[in-house]
């Protein structure tokens, strides 16, 4: 999560310091078949969907895919590898489309930049929009959407 | 298979047709432990610096299987096509979570149809922790 307390005062970001436009590209991963078995025992979603490859044969997709908030849960694990930490806030709200599966195999990667900046409700606060695309192996986009995060402002 | 086994196990799903509007579903409730902490974290490869505290994105993702414990078949769900979430509480190990799911509007498509629903996660204290609405791509009840 995006929703990491700040570890010390070295390593603080406020909302000062983030700037519009400021843009990040994560690393890839590989959706696995094992990623796709732990998500459904974490979450209890057990839709043939994700869960039945004999049914999903037949289907539109061919094959089992992932969970969307599977692939929505590790695009929020990549960003946090390049974005640091303790720079964005706790999620305030996520605005999300599934454009495409994501199949076991597919390699994804997450595309983000911060496109807005405002003042939050709460004093002392600032919020701040990444705009993300998860994008495949192939270039599809399979989700996208937009993020808003509380981020404390800089003490004065 | 169309012998009385795959019947029964058909008439034990929700179709677009079945579906109700502006029927609450409540969901029985579940507790959130570091077990669920720890394997988000392994899953996401992300883990939040307070233990104790559970990433936002856990509620969301346990009430989808919330929603399978309610007194009702499952809904034939072909994809799940968006949300718009907000979060308003956050979420502590050793709290218990359920969620009200409402479907606010249906759209009849050439293939299935679309299902809004509203849904609204709530803490022991019965205080909206997270709400928002969830398009659904549901397929119609096949013809025999």
């Amino acid at each position: 999560m995006l929703s990491y307390r700040l570890v010390s005062g070295e390593s603080a970001t406020y909302f000062e310091d983030l700037q519009v436009g400021e843009a990040f590209v994560s690393p890839g991963r590989t959706v696995t078949e094992a990623d796709i078995v732990m998500f459904a025992g974490l979450s209890g979603d057990y839709n043939v969907l994700h869960t039945d490859a004999e049914h999903m044969k037949s289907s539109l997709f061919g094959e089992r895919i992932a969970h969307g908030l599977l692939g929505l849960s590790i695009q929020q694990g990549l960003l946090d590898r390049v974005v640091p930490g303790q720079s964005t806030g706790p999620l305030a709200s996520v605005k999300w489309k599934f454009k495409g599966p994501i199949k076991i195999g597919d390699t994804i990667h997450v595309e983000a930049r911060i496109s807005a900046k405002k003042d939050g409700a709460a004093p002392g606060h600032g919020v701040i929009t990444v705009e993300r695309r998860v994008v495949n192996q192939r270039g599809e986009v399979v989700q996208e959407g937009e993020t808003d995060h509380l981020v404390s402002r800089r003490p004065a | 298979m169309t012998g009385p086994v795959a019947r029964a196990e058909a008439e034990r799903r929700l179709y677009f047709e079945d579906v109700r509007v502006n029927v609450p579903l409540e969901t029985p409730g579940m507790t959130l432990t570091e077990a669920h902490v720890g394997l988000f974290a392994g899953i996401t490869s992300s883990r939040p610096a307070d233990s104790a505290a559970v990433p936002d994105l856990i509620p969301l993702c346990l009430s989808s299987g919330l929603g399978w414990r309610v007194p009702l078949p499952p809904l034939v769900v072909l994809a799940f096509m968006g949300f718009d979430w907000q979060f308003f509480k956050p979420t502590r190990v050793g709290d218990t979570i359920r969620s009200i799911s409402t479907t606010v509007a249906k759209r009849s498509m050439r293939e299935g149809g679309v299902v809004i629903e509203e849904r609204q996660i709530l803490n022991q204290a019965g205080e909206i922790v997270q709400s928002g609405r969830l398009t659904l791509l549901v397929a119609k009840r096949p013809t025999a």
